[in-house]
């Protein structure tokens, strides 16, 4: 009640200065006024704090008094006695408050934000009972109230009546828990205690006590206004079930519920994350409501241009990050939400993505901001099933129906979480509806009236998607699709002043330093800090220091950051943190003493696990770093550890002894104390590993293939070791002698004798040269197996080669010389073959008279050389026995042999006088005869 | 005016026929060693009666022609006395083989497989 009375005082002044952040935050104003028509002042204010250069954690504090101001406390003293020493006058005093906050409405109005945002922590007297809760963040559904507002009194147990300004008396059931008030407060016992109060001074009180009274008079103060918001009617479920889990004494609530959960921003205003992301989704979803609610987007050409100026002066505010590059994001982002809607009034982009590492509050901001702008929401997270079928039923269920049932006739939004873990046939299937009926529906006008039936299928509600990677591969295509929302880390000073509001609600004593390092320690992740805090308040701790956030083991993210983040962290000295009031914080994860170095590097080292790829990074990049070296004595020592690490490898893998695998993290500690410096490495990823292996395994190729057909005289006398070793440079040497660029048929015989010994050679190392044709064109003659490789020292000249023309000779002439080999090796192997041959030879033509003889002598052979007869059936058939036919002079022959015999070499021969016909036409005279 | 008288043969009978063979080119002896003396080569039959001439590797399909004017082959008969010159016909031809196509090769280098 305090609060709200605050807030209305304070409204007033300050109204006056907020003409220019009017236009600023004219998207959220435009919400907030159309969500709580009433309540809009109050939340006005509370946007100026935002964006006023308050920091933000004034404007936190300004909702919730915590820190004990003395003026505040006895004002909340005050009211806190008024209240309950007239009980019965009540009535009197809640009208005064509907008139400054909400007019008695319907009881499913939505609830003034006031009290949203003034009792994020309220405590319960009322007693409501537990409405069931729909899962952490339901806020807006409306009437639930009514179970409590009766119209009538009750027909049992006690009730209070209240009367609003308009006259209207409803009834309020009241439960009896006087016991358990008892235990939690000696000065109030009951909200009919109002003797029992008065009788304990409180000034006894205050001095006993101080901290532990002050904390429960801020509870008592805001049961008593949960308690007249609720004789309004316009309590909330939400609050219900956060009221009874945070009433400190509802053992079984603190125990089953996370504080994360109790905790969380039910609020825009609440939310931690940075305001520019909040305010730029808010902008996109508000470009949705002409299409889902048909409400006329206000243009503002006006604004946009003060707007852009409005942020200018608001980026200031945006704190520690480059504001050069900041301002082009901001302006970017800026233009994509002032984009033309399309023809159907959907925005360019039908889906958000948000990313950012976890803890940052993207899926809270989603929810937040969904009802914020009037929408049921409806989420998909990695626990559901996202097979391709089921996927697309949710999305066709979440966009295109609306709950009937609920009171809340509110459009679904869609959000989906880890969309980054959902196979890639999921997004597929999101795309294509995102797409979906945008193709044909091109023309405009005519059809207009057609679209309007087609529309059901179409998408026509936001889809809000989450992802910790932006860039999974599975996302590219949505990338393109989608409007992207970087999450900043949240501002360490937000995130401190909401953990010491949660630790002072708990009763956990926590100075802001303490609380600073835990935010330090945890990367700014809000459900690490919230969840280390309650994990702490679990142990029975009730003083928080920064020594114990420090000695605690908790709340350190085992998170795989990435090998690149990994050398950073090795091979960069962390920048020496700003000193703050108090002792010991510096000692932030990281900086500090080398002990606590050797403790972060070791921790990393550890949890990234991929010790090899770390260990082949550390020796690609420590040769390029910037230390001052200059015995080597530092590159002496990384060398150690490198051959230190290899052995242990070594060792774990050949002896499965993995219990040694603990002291592999080590040599990035090492690498760390040699090489650390404060400049920013430039690492490059480890690539000369896989190089070296691959050329190895293409040298140990090359020569294996060499080997394999060096005839075994050689073979004998060289390894695989020898030839790279030893003979390979010398031989590729001498395989290149000069030759002069000539026909080989016109070399003298001591260069025909080299070419001979070169092809020798070339021949018992199994090297050839093979033509090739380079990409350019170009014919090249390679030498065969690649030995050239094996033997080539990357820093020494290229080796003398032998031009084109003489390796096309070599390889000519070692073609004819293998063939000439292979004949060779032929007749040896077939003695039989060869004999004949030179049987024949010096068979010569027999002395015939005549060429019968030498038919004859052909026909033999013939028959000779002939295989086997063989019939049809394979089976032999006996030679016919052709000598046996009567080849005497007789004339007896047949025509065939007979013709045969005239073959040969006769002496005479005919020559054949092409179209003469002279020797037939010509008179032939008789005495030319005579 | 000599009266040079022409015998149809010495002893009466009719005197031998001969053919005559007519060739569209010509003989030519291997060394020039000449003709004489050497074969010229083999003229045999067809089973049709088409004459087949071999000559070194040529082969020459021919045929037999009747001719217009049979020829005469006279021959002068020796006398003694220088008084009178006698011929006698030692042989009429009366056909002829022509061989007036292109001739043949023969290939002599006989492949394996006959």
């Amino acid at each position: 009640m305090s609060t709200v009375k605050f807030n209305m005082d304070e409204y007033d002044e300050m109204f006056e200065i907020e003409d220019h952040f009017e236009e600023q935050f004219a998207d959220e104003l435009e919400v907030l006024a159309e969500m709580e028509e009433k309540t809009c002042k109050p939340a006005k204010r509370q946007k100026q704090s935002t964006g006023d250069d308050i920091s933000d954690i004034e404007h936190l504090l300004d909702d919730k008094p915590i820190t004990p101001k003395s003026t505040r406390q006895k004002k909340e003293m005050g009211v806190v006695k008024r209240l309950f020493n007239a009980a019965e006058s009540q009535e009197r005093k809640v009208p005064s408050q509907h008139d400054d906050i909400t007019p008695p409405s319907s009881p499913e109005h939505y609830e003034p934000s006031d009290a949203v945002r003034s009792t994020p922590v309220v405590l319960d007297i009322s007693g409501f009972a537990e409405i069931p809760e729909t899962p952490g963040r339901h806020p807006i559904t409306g009437s639930p109230s009514s179970l409590h507002v009766l119209k009538r009194p009750p027909l049992e147990g006690d009730y209070i009546s209240v009367t609003d300004s308009s006259g209207n008396r409803v009834y309020l059931r009241q439960k009896e828990d006087t016991d358990t008030k008892i235990t939690e407060s000696r000065l109030i016992p009951n909200s009919y205690g109002a003797l029992g109060l008065l009788a304990v001074p409180i000034g006894v009180l205050r001095t006993q006590e101080a901290e532990r009274r002050h904390q429960q008079v801020v509870e008592e103060s805001q049961r008593l206004t949960e308690l007249l918001d609720s004789v309004n009617g316009v309590s909330a479920e939400f609050e219900n079930a956060e009221d009874e889990n945070a009433d400190p004494e509802d053992a079984e609530g603190r125990a089953s519920r996370l504080w994360v959960d109790r905790f969380s921003p039910r609020h825009y205003t609440e939310l931690l994350s940075d305001d520019f992301t909040n305010r730029c989704l808010l902008k996109w979803l508000k470009l949705w409501d002409t299409v889902v609610f048909g409400r006329e987007r206000k243009s503002r050409p006006a604004f946009s241009d003060r707007q852009t100026g409005g942020q200018k002066s608001f980026k200031p505010n945006q704190g520690n990050q480059n504001p050069n590059r900041f301002k082009s994001k901001i302006e970017m982002t800026e233009e994509l939400l002032e984009a033309e809607l399309d023809q159907y009034k959907r925005p360019k982009f039908k889906v958000a993505l948000l990313s950012g590492p976890p803890g940052l509050g993207k899926t809270t901001l989603a929810h937040v901001i969904a009802k914020h702008a009037g929408y049921n929401v409806v989420e998909i997270n990695a626990s559901d099933d996202r097979s391709a079928e089921v996927f697309q039923k949710r999305i066709d269920t979440a966009t295109q129906m609306k709950s009937v049932l609920g009171a809340s006739e509110r459009p679904n939004c869609l959000i989906i979480d880890e969309i980054d873990g959902a196979p890639a046939a999921a997004i597929n299937i999101l795309l294509a509806v995102l797409n979906r009926k945008d193709g044909p529906a091109g023309e405009a006008g005519a059809e207009a009236a057609k679209k309007k039936k087609k529309k059901e299928s179409m998408l026509l509600r936001p889809i809000i998607c989450i992802c910790n990677d932006l860039y999974a591969p599975a996302l590219r295509p949505l990338r393109q699709q989608a409007f992207l929302l970087a999450f900043p880390q949240t501002q360490p000073s937000r995130l401190t002043q909401r953990l010491a509001e949660i630790s002072v609600q708990q009763g956990l004593k926590a100075d802001s330093a303490a609380l600073m390092s835990l935010c330090e320690k945890t990367d700014n992740d809000i459900r690490s800090c919230i969840n280390t805090l309650q994990f702490l308040h679990s142990r029975g701790l009730k003083q928080l220091d920064a020594r114990t956030i420090q000695s605690v083991s908790v709340g350190q993210k085992d998170q795989n950051k990435g090998l690149f983040h990994l050398w950073q962290e090795i091979f960069q000295l962390p920048r020496t943190k700003r000193k703050r009031v108090g002792e010991g914080f510096d000692e932030a994860p990281g900086s500090g003493s080398g002990a606590q170095r050797f403790q972060n590097v070791l921790h990393l080292a550890s949890s990234s696990g991929e010790y090899e790829k770390v260990s082949q990074g550390l020796y690609d990049n420590y040769l390029s770093m910037r230390v001052r070296d200059p015995n080597l004595q530092g590159t002496c020592e990384a060398l150690d550890w490198l051959t230190f690490s290899d052995r242990l490898n070594q060792v774990i893998l050949h002896g499965q002894n993995f219990s040694l695998m603990k002291y592999l993290p080590f040599l990035s500690v090492a690498f760390h104390f040699l090489f650390a410096h404060t400049n920013v490495p430039r690492i490059s990823y480890p690539h000369s590993h896989h190089e070296a292996s691959s050329r190895l395994l293409g040298c140990r190729n090359a020569l294996s293939a060499m080997l394999a057909d060096i005839p075994a005289s050689v073979r004998a006398r060289v390894s695989q070791l020898s030839l790279s070793l030893d003979v390979l440079s010398l031989l590729l040497d001498i395989i290149c002698p000069k030759l002069r660029p000539v026909n080989p048929q016109l070399f003298s015989s001591r260069e025909k004798e080299q070419m001979h010994e070169l092809i020798d050679t070339m021949l018992a190392y199994n090297l050839s040269y093979r033509q090739d044709r380079t990409p350019e064109g170009q014919y090249i003659y390679v030498l065969e197996p690649r030995v050239e490789e094996v033997a080539r020292f990357p820093g020494l000249p290229p080796r003398r080669q032998l031009t084109y023309q003489a390796k096309q000779t070599i390889s000519r002439e070692m073609e004819q010389e293998k063939m000439r080999r292979a004949e060779q090796t032929m007749l040896q192997r077939n003695p039989a073959a060869a004999a004949k041959e030179e049987e024949k030879k010096s068979a010569g033509p027999k002395p015939t008279r005549n060429h019968q003889q030498r038919l004859e002598n052909i026909v033999k052979q013939t028959i000779v050389e002939m295989r086997p007869e063989v019939d049809f059936f394979g089976r032999a058939v006996a030679p016919r026995p052709q000598r046996a036919e009567p080849s005497s002079d007789t004339g007896e022959k047949c025509a065939v042999l007979a013709m045969g015999t005239a073959v040969g070499n006769s002496d005479v021969w005919f020559r054949f006088n092409e179209g003469m016909s002279n020797a037939v036409r010509r008179n032939v005279y008789i005495r030319e005869l005579l | 005016m000599v009266q040079i008288v022409i015998r149809g043969s010495v002893d009466g009978c009719s005197p031998p026929q001969w053919l005559l063979v007519e060739l569209q080119g010509e003989m030519v002896s291997r060394h020039n060693s000449g003709l004489a003396g050497n074969v010229m080569g083999d003229l045999l039959y067809t089973k049709e009666g088409v004459p087949v001439l071999i000559v070194g590797h040529h082969i020459l399909y021919g045929k037999l022609v009747k001719l217009e004017k049979p020829f005469a082959i006279p021959m002068e008969t020796d006398h003694q006395g220088l008084t009178s010159t006698s011929y006698t016909v030692s042989a009429l031809i009366k056909q002829k083989l022509i061989f007036k196509t292109r001739p043949k090769p023969i290939i002599t280098n006989v492949p394996k497989k006959v």
